[in-house]
């Protein structure tokens, strides 16, 4: 016979009580390696100037200097960011926070998941984290990325979660 | 044409060299037109006889492209067995190109004017997830086409999940006349979009200009006084507004003649052009979202365009294939939006004007306004003091311009939502609302800026397989409590999303 009993929208599951899981710390270190490469880099590009003015290039400002007050945030802002990702693999969907200033909170259900995919760039893999990518059907990239995850938690994340598609094709 | 039997490969009608002539022209235009610049060159330093090397040189064009068209029917070779459609085809690089029927979303077919006179069409699939290359049968006959559209709109298994409220195939829903191609015309501002892309060549016509209609204004203010020349530029701007309009309206009557719709079962089909037929279908289950839209000119009329958006494929600039329909009033907008969406879509409100809207904060409208009040002010001070002429002002003309443009967008601004689905709706002069169903939700975004924070507020996101819908400053509390309904919608749902 069929049911349709009526769902009280208090007795869903809230997402404010759930025991949000933290990126790996160490995602901090690999995040300012890479800041500070870029940031040298621009050091490198604004001292370029005096060398291929031959009369020494005239600025009332040194250029490296003008570096300063982007890099100091640039390099600051993973020690902000990287503790305000959390994520937490339930047992229908998988929900995943970000953001200092604008936050957010995305949730994919795993009966809406097309593929996943797990990488790492070298950086990545000398401090072994990884990135777990999630498409659903429709977007234009990975809709969901999980950058910083352990290694071993991401593959492990990537079996389980392709599992749970798995089961929800079967059971449409 | 009878179905072929499978695993047998087939040709198309020789007629289809024509469909392939088009084709490689188009393939010209799209990818070689840069290469035709040196072309351009060599004719600007040519000191021979110009016309006959064109006609030569046009007489080999033609020659080689339809070679090339020739080639390209000949290797042209489609089968069709128990499950997909197979084509062949390339004469150099050859490909195939396998469709499983259960991929297939629609099947449009295009029939010119002399396919007509023979009775055939170009069948084009519309697949789920490819990447641009979807498969073309050209110069087919229509009854195959019509036992192609049979066979794929009942796949063995498929249940039917909407009202079974069957129309009978012959009888249209919905038949569109002259007096409606003349409110389509009217409405489609594409003409006013294309004149907008000509901006850059607008200097090189100015030159051109006085020399063409310059010096007859001259010549008839000196005849008939000042009142006279502005009386002819009135005039001029009116005529070229009569043609646009026109020009408008013929493109209507070009896709739009005779447009009727059709439910067969639970598939949609709509026909309609007037050199060219178009027949488009679309599953109903296909539908992700149903849109309504309402300009300024369909304002005046009560009248609104239609249309059914199914799944974009993955992958950069993609878009959601449309199924239009280019006009309807508001009771027929109600009746199709009840059919398409079936039981789950009944309380789901799509008039703008209803009151079943809720508003979202006037919070929407700060930043804009800070931003577009602030910065002409703050410029066009700081521009002047830096010694400029107080003419720079004038571009603090743009606030009242912003200001009304933002508040009419935020009271135009809106959603409401049942227990199967959400509208929202949007616009600035005209209105757009937007219909989805929860269970056909991807994935769900509640995000707060600092602002936000402070007032209890959040933008929802909702994220369909055909794109996306933003449902910004709402209170935070509801944002929390539709994705948690959406996503106990979608987690308990056993249906297909496509």
């Amino acid at each position: 016979m069929f049911e349709n009993p009526e769902i009280p929208l208090d007795d869903l599951p809230d997402m404010e009580d759930i025991d949000w899981l933290p990126i790996e710390p160490r995602y901090i270190k690999r995040m300012l390696v890479e800041r500070v490469l870029v940031v040298l880099g621009l050091f490198l590009a604004a001292t370029i100037p005096y060398f291929i003015t031959p009369q020494g290039f005239d600025s009332t400002v040194p250029l490296p200097v003008l570096v300063v007050p982007f890099a100091i945030p640039f390099l600051a802002w993973p020690f902000w960011s990287v503790p305000r990702r959390g994520y937490v693999v339930r047992d229908k969907d998988i929900v995943f926070k970000s953001g200092v200033l604008w936050r957010s909170v995305t949730a994919i259900p795993f009966n809406r998941i097309q593929h996943v995919e797990t990488s790492h760039t070298p950086l990545d893999r000398r401090f072994d984290v990884a990135a777990l990518q999630l498409f659903t059907a429709g977007g234009t990239g990975g809709d969901l990325n999980i950058c910083g995850l352990a290694t071993n938690v991401a593959e492990r994340l990537r079996v389980y979660v392709l599992d749970k598609v798995g089961v929800s094709i079967e059971n449409a | 044409m009878k179905t072929p039997e499978p695993e047998t490969w087939r040709r198309t009608s020789p007629f289809a060299v024509l469909f392939f002539f088009g084709k490689v022209i188009k393939l010209i235009t799209q990818n070689a037109w840069q290469s035709l610049a040196p072309l351009a060159a060599f004719a600007v330093a040519y000191k021979g006889d110009l016309v006959e090397t064109a006609t030569i040189a046009g007489i080999g064009a033609f020659v080689l492209i339809a070679a090339a068209a020739v080639l390209r029917y000949w290797f042209f070779r489609y089968q069709f067995n128990e499950d997909a459609i197979l084509i062949r085809q390339g004469v150099i690089k050859k490909s195939q190109l396998d469709i499983k029927f259960d991929r297939i979303q629609g099947i449009n077919t295009q029939q010119n004017i002399v396919f007509r006179y023979f009775g055939l069409v170009t069948v084009t699939f519309d697949t789920a997830g490819s990447s641009g290359e979807e498969g073309s049968l050209p110069a087919v006959s229509q009854e195959f086409a019509n036992e192609l559209r049979e066979k794929l709109n009942r796949p063995p298994g498929r249940a039917s999940t909407a009202d079974d409220e069957g129309i009978p195939e012959s009888t249209p829903m919905l038949q569109l006349g002259w007096r409606e191609m003349v409110r389509i015309g009217l409405a489609d501002r594409r003409v006013y979009v294309v004149l907008a892309a000509l901006g850059p060549l607008y200097e090189r016509i100015g030159e051109n200009f006085y020399d063409l209609v310059g010096r007859h204004i001259e010549d008839i203010a000196m005849r008939g006084g000042v009142a006279g020349g502005i009386l002819t530029i009135i005039a001029l701007v009116i005529l070229v507004m009569l043609l646009l309009t026109a020009l408008s309206i013929g493109t209507a009557f070009l896709r739009y003649h005779k447009f009727q719709l059709y439910l067969d079962d639970r598939t949609l089909r709509s026909t309609g052009g007037l050199l060219t037929r178009h027949e488009v279908s679309m599953d109903l289950s296909k539908i992700q979202t149903l849109r309504l839209t309402q300009g300024v000119i369909f304002r005046c009329f009560r009248r609104f365009e239609m249309s059914a958006r199914q799944a974009r494929a993955s992958h950069q600039n993609a878009r959601g294939k449309n199924f239009v329909i280019p006009h309807v009033d508001a009771d027929q907008a109600s009746g199709l939006r009840r059919r398409f969406l079936g039981n789950e879509g009944r309380g789901l409100i799509q008039i703008p004007s209803s009151d079943k809207f809720r508003r979202i904060s006037p919070w929407v409208t700060r930043t804009p306004l800070f931003i577009n009040v602030l910065g002409p002010l703050l410029f066009s001070t700081v521009v002047y003091l830096l010694g400029r002429s107080p003419a720079v002002f004038l571009v603090c003309l743009w606030i009242p311009i912003a200001v009304t443009a933002i508040i009419l967008s935020w009271r135009h601004a809106g959603y409401h939502y049942t227990d199967e689905g959400l509208v929202r709706r949007s616009g600035m002069i005209g209105y757009r609302t937007v219909a989805l169903l929860y269970r056909k939700v991807q994935r769900v975004t509640v995000k707060q800026s600092p602002l936000q924070r402070r007032k209890g507020l959040a933008t929802l996101r909702v994220y369909m397989a055909s794109g996306s819908v933003r449902i910004p400053y709402i209170r935070h509390t509801t944002a929390k409590q539709l994705r948690d309904y959406m996503l106990y919608k979608v987690e308990s749902s056993t249906r297909a999303w496509h």
